[in-house]
């Protein structure tokens, strides 16, 4: 008794969900239908993610309802939404990493047999990869995986429980394009055979190429829906926005100055001992930037902790202004004019308690007028602090709020200021817009932007190839610890980075 | 001869205590509970043991009683930390001053009494006239047996060779990853919490029934606490675990000896090997350079964290 | 468009989560906690045929209601308050220093054999205990120490096996080669020549203000120096201050030893001005009451003292009721069950009561504030230890 494609499966009506200060879902209706791609588009923080939680059972909403063919259902559990066909692929993958792919992929399954072997699960996770077309090595355990592994054995796992409804949460988001093709193209087969696919994106290529509908929300609201042959960019980043947006970085035409950045056959190993760069070679002069283009796991954190003294380089040199830095402290960094934004705002960048002082004086706590002997200078501390709040504009009541009170965009702005404060000649900004919605991800660029205008370099690294055509001067693609290729930003062409960024090695022919 | 056999039987008496409480402690933070109470629940164990032996002398009984308040401090402790996520250090100190002062208290007039009727150890024919070992090992009480055969090799497959042991395993790992594959984390935490105290209990039981065996205020001396501290020596495996605690035993043991053969080392002195063996033993996985192992040493990853649902 | 059919399941009210918890909150939930505990005691001891108010009427003329009892509370609460000063310390940095009992017998152990084998001026003397005192403390701690910097091997065990080595030790010498040989005191050791001098006509010594002075020194630390601030950080987020290139490990090091000393001094104080004799007895589960302190204090200094003198009248009340009833091992079960109930306080805190259909209406949208700012609060839900340092060691 397959259902027809094309008739509703799921129905959501005036979901709401409420979150500490915001609400993330307002009264939203959805259907979805079989054999059909849906995209659900919105910017970060427009209560995609949080919809498509209460949908697979790990929020409940606060106020609104289910139906599922025609069936009010109440999920309270992942379980209960598992056991009615509805399964959810994360954009964190929820994998155990110190079980192996086939353990995972059987992981709380009621259909799992009580007694299990590592050969018995190897073999039925075989038998799965052989259904939906997805291959992965059973033993693997997941931290030995790359990234685009990991993602086939969370898509093995909900569709061997039996999945109709599959939701894939910004799944493109770690892989190269070729990947993220070979991923539409299982989709679709998905699709086809009468599944009901959700894709939450905020992509507009990736929903004019891979879906069949689709919905927009805008801060928690749906503001349009439609047949995804009736949208082209325009209209679907209107929606997106609510307004014609218009960039306004400003690149000044300006020729690179001297040398800044002279970073010759670095090797250095990764947190398990694995070497993660490979006699890499970078350098960067003044007033330009340099993106770094590559897939997440192929040594970028490694290249940003090497740059400020967070890793230790086995063998080659790094020097600013010829200075050698090769073995210097992160204090030493700082010294030479280097600041780095971490990819990771609170766990690296920003202490949550702390007040707003307490964070922005982290680099500059130990030298006058901030230090004062063995004591901090309070008045000096609060009127350096106020000079980063006020330069970068971050909207905050006072400088004594909680940091975690802040929101992500004005954590990221204060961040990015007191770094910026710093980085006199080099700035290594990772992921630097990563979780923002529009409006302070236009900001973070213009500001990295004006801090390049002004002379100063900028090392990019971003897993958005967009971020990273839009803002470089020059590109370099990262890939296994070495450096794959490196362009003009004028002469890059999308394709030929995508396939260095997988790996392959194109012929360079004449432009 | 007999001097070894007797400090074989007298380590493995010793070691089934520690065992016992470090088996449990294994199970619950397997599932990614630490209970530091367990010197407390211990306590309460031992007393609640004799207590009952006491008002009728049936060691099997006293053997329920123990069951009996293990199950009701895990339930109290489970509550705490795992139905309403307080922090976990807190509550296990807290657990373990109210399990030591409450059995001290209530314990008072039990002083210095001994249990009329301590567990009787059953003798295995054919297995316990093994020249040396056969004795200490083959003729002990059922606790003795359940200690240091059944309860490893069913903890080993369970955990190892059956889905609910995947589940465990993955509970204590990524709390949030198993519960998106739909495995009930507040339950099996709950669950193994509980039993976790349930076997604490039971060595305390085994101290006051078998082992001294009579009751008198800090008869636990710190074996809680060793029992967890054994967990880490033994990476979370069960038969690293049991061999450290029959190693615990050993050295507890050998003090006794020294002191009765008199080789003139004070007994204060030897009072102290047991605890800074104990250290040194910690100390071991870590010592070992090599990074495979390492890993295989590491805690579970949630061990300690109490699990929110996203959304919550 | 609207909601709906509603499931009989949603319930009127809900349990949400906040944004951030005022300190004023905090306060109260733990109050709140310790009331509930005191209240759930007052119920057993009604139940097993004490009259809990009576009992409390008289613990409270006794302890607070008198000159002598509130010198009493004052001279319980310096030990109190130096271990709740080195369990906070630690706290601070979200290490656990379970040993303070142990620190303390050390502590206390060097000051006296300073005090019964060397001789000199008492002003000297005592200026040398007290740095013996802060040794022994600081000795005892330096295995775990070193232990938790360098391998991050857990030193809530580590420290508290140590207590009950330090007691063998203590013990061995205080009955052994240390006894007093004149007739009454069995298991301790000879008097101390030295004290420190008592205030006037009271009962108190002038130790009753170390607790106060290093409390005000330690706030001050924390606060206003760049060592200061490099804890606060490194208890904040580990992550964060390898980032900025603090030396974690050197912290971790020096912390723990002064948190040791801390305690240590504990020890010498309470031998030196209390006791004036060393036995196997000379703390009485002090290290472990500073762990309360410490934990009610939320990590505090000042905090530290307040806590310290409320303990001191609770610990004397009990004292007081022994001969109705209370003992000593009592006390610790009740300040068991405060414990945990201020646990479990401190998360209740986090959360508020609000109606299902009022919470639709009633918060405004903001744009970006959502999930990115989990609530991580400064309190001991966030006193997991330190993740182990995953980088490679520069």
């Amino acid at each position: 008794m397959t259902p027809a494609p094309g008739t509703v499966c799921v129905e959501m009506r005036g979901i709401w969900k409420h979150f500490p200060g915001v609400v993330a879902n307002h009264d939203i209706d959805l259907d979805l239908r079989h054999g059909e791609v849906h995209a659900l588009l919105g910017e970060n923080g427009a209560g995609k993610s949080t919809l498509m939680n209460i949908l697979s059972g790990i929020y409940q909403p606060d106020a609104g309802y289910i139906r599922l063919n025609g069936q009010i259902v109440h999920f309270r559990s992942p379980a209960q939404a598992i056991a009615c066909g509805i399964g959810m692929v994360h954009q964190h993958f929820r994998l155990v990493e110190m079980l192996t792919a086939a353990e995972n992929i059987h992981l709380g399954w009621n259909d799992t047999p009580w007694r299990i072997t590592a050969q018995a699960l190897a073999r039925r996770t075989l038998d799965y990869c052989a259904e939906f077309g997805l291959h992965v090595d059973p033993n693997a355990r997941i931290w030995q995986l790359s990234t685009g592994e990991q993602q086939r054995v969370e898509i093995l796992r909900v569709l061997a429980r039996g999945a109709r409804v599959l939701i894939l949460d910004e799944p493109t988001s770690v892989l190269t394009p070729n990947e993220a093709e070979e991923l539409f193209r299982v989709i679709q087969g998905l699709a086809a055979s009468g599944r009901s696919v959700v894709l939450i994106t905020h992509k507009l290529d990736e929903v004019l190429a891979a879906s069949d509908c689709v919905t927009v929300l805008r801060n928690g609201r749906v503001v349009a829906h439609s047949r995804t042959s009736a949208c082209d960019q325009r209209s679907l980043a209107n929606q997106l926005i609510g307004q014609e947006f218009v960039s306004r970085l400003h690149r000044r035409e300006q020729a690179p100055g001297e040398l800044v950045l002279d970073m010759r056959q670095v090797c250095a190993l990764n947190d398990r001992g694995l070497p993660a760069l490979r006699n890499l070679s970078l350098h960067l002069r003044e007033g330009e930037i340099l993106g770094i283009a590559g897939v997440a796991g192929n040594g970028q954190s490694e290249l940003a902790e090497v740059l400020s003294g967070l890793r230790r380089i086995d063998k080659g040199s790094i020097k600013v202004d010829g200075a050698d830095l090769t073995r210097s402290t992160p204090v030493g960094f700082v010294n030479a004019g280097v600041g780095h934004i971490p990819e990771d705002r609170l766990g690296m960048g920003l202490v949550s308690v702390f007040t707003i002082t307490d964070n922005a004086i982290l680099r500059k706590y130990k030298f006058p007028p901030i230090a004062r002997g063995l004591r901090i200078d309070g008045r000096a501390a609060s009127s350096y602090s106020q000079n980063i709040v006020a330069r970068s504009d971050v909207k905050t009541p006072s400088l004594k709020t909680l940091v975690r009170q802040l929101s992500g965009g004005n954590q990221q702005r204060l961040l990015a200021g007191r770094e910026m404060q710093v980085a006199s000649r080099l700035l290594i900004a990772v992921h630097p817009t990563q979780g923002l919605d529009v409006g302070a991800t236009e900001e973070v660029r213009r500001v990295l932007m004006e801090h390049r205008n002004n002379g100063s370099a900028v090392l990019l690294i971003s897993e958005d190839l967009d971020e990273i055509l839009i803002m470089s001067d020059r590109i370099a693609v990262i890939y296994n610890g070495e450096i794959a290729g490196e362009f003009d930003a004028a002469q890059a062409k999308r394709a030929e980075i995508g396939l260095l960024m997988g790996g392959a090695r194109p012929s360079r022919e004449a432009a | 001869m007999n001097v070894l056999s007797g400090l074989l039987a007298a380590a493995i008496a010793s070691g089934t205590v520690i065992a016992l409480a470090a088996l449990g402690e294994l199970l619950a933070e397997r599932s990614g509970v630490q209970n530091l109470g367990l010197e407390g629940v211990m306590a309460m164990g031992a007393l609640t043991a004799i207590a009952s032996e006491l008002l009728v002398p049936n060691p099997a009984l006293g053997v329920l009683a123990a069951i009996g308040i293990g199950l009701l401090l895990g339930l109290i402790y489970a509550t705490a930390t795992v139905a309403f996520r307080a922090n976990q250090v807190l509550c296990g100190l807290g657990l373990a001053f109210l399990g030591t002062g409450l059995s001290g208290r209530l314990g008072a007039p039990l002083s210095g009494l001994r249990a009329p009727v301590p567990l009787q150890p059953v003798r295995i024919p054919w297995l316990a006239d093994i020249p040396l070992i056969g004795n200490a090992l083959f003729n002990q009480p059922l606790l003795g047996y359940f200690a240091y055969f059944i309860l490893p090799a069913a903890i080993t497959f369970v955990l190892m060779h059956t889905r609910h042991g995947l589940n465990l395993r993955a509970v204590g790992e990524n709390p949030s990853a198993a519960d998106a594959c739909g495995v009930p984390v507040v339950r099996l935490r709950f669950v193994y919490t509980c039993i976790g105290c349930i076997l604490a209990a039971l060595g305390g039981a085994f101290i006051t029934l078998s082992f001294t065996p009579s009751w008198i205020e800090g008869i636990t001396a710190g074996r809680g606490w060793i029992a967890i501290a054994l967990v880490i020596f033994g990476t979370w495996r069960p038969l690293p675990v049991v061999l450290g605690a029959l190693l615990f035993g050993a050295i507890t043991s050998l003090g006794f000896v020294a002191q009765i053969q008199g080789w003139g080392i004070p007994a204060s002195f030897l009072g102290m090997l047991p605890y800074l063996a104990t250290i040194l033993l910690m100390a071991i996985p870590y010592a070992m350079k090599s990074r495979a192992f390492r890993r295989l040493g590491t805690s579970p990853a949630a061990l300690g964290v109490p699990y929110v649902r996203e959304g919550e | 468009m609207n909601a709906s059919p509603r499931s009989g399941l949603f319930s009127a009210w809900q349990l949400r989560r906040r944004a951030d918890v005022p300190v004023w909150l905090d306060l109260l939930a733990r109050l709140a906690a310790i009331a509930l505990a005191l209240l759930l005691v007052g119920i057993v001891l009604k139940l097993s045929g004490l009259d809990p108010l009576a009992l409390g009427r008289k613990a409270l003329a006794q302890t607070l209601g008198s000159a002598y009892g509130l010198q009493q509370a004052l001279i319980l609460a310096t030990p109190l308050a130096m271990t709740g000063l080195a369990v906070a310390l630690g706290m601070r940095m979200r290490l656990w220093n379970i040993g303070a009992e142990g620190q303390l017998y050390l502590g206390a152990f060097f000051a006296t054999a300073l005090a019964l084998f060397v001789e000199g001026p008492p002003g000297v003397m005592l200026v040398l205990m007290f740095f013996a005192g802060a040794l022994g403390g600081a000795v005892w701690v330096l295995v775990p120490a070193l232990l938790r910097a360098y391998w991050n091997i857990n030193e809530i065990i580590t420290t508290l096996l140590l207590n009950f080595v330090s007691m063998l030790l203590v013990t061995h010498f205080a009955i052994g080669p240390w006894r007093d040989t004149g007739a009454s005191i069995l298991s301790a050791t000879r008097r101390l020549p030295y004290e420190i001098p008592v205030l006037g006509n009271s009962y108190l010594t002038a130790g009753v203000f170390i607790p106060v002075i290093l409390a005000l020194l330690l706030n001050l630390i924390l606060q206003n120096t760049r060592w200061g601030y490099e804890v606060r950080v490194i208890g904040g987020s580990r992550g964060v201050a390898e980032f900025a290139g603090i030396p974690v490990l050197r912290h971790i090091l020096l912390v723990m030893l002064f948190s040791g000393a801390l305690a240590g001094l504990a020890g010498m104080i309470e031998v030196s001005a209390t006791a004036h004799r060393l036995s196997g007895t000379i703390s009485n589960n002090y290290g472990y009451m500073g762990i309360i302190v410490a934990a009610l204090a939320n990590g505090s200094p000042v905090g530290v003292l307040i806590a310290a003198f409320w303990l001191a009248v609770l610990l004397n009340a009990g004292i007081v009721l022994q001969t109705s009833g209370l003992s000593v091992s009592a006390m610790l079960a009740i300040n068991g069950v405060i414990l945990i109930f201020a646990a479990v306080g401190e998360v209740a805190s986090q959360y508020r009561l609000v109606r299902r259909d009022m919470a639709a209406a009633s918060e405004p949208a903001t744009s970006g504030a959502g999930r990115e700012a989990e609530p991580v609060l400064v309190s001991s839900q966030d006193m997991e230890p330190i993740p182990p340092a995953e980088k490679s060691p520069r």
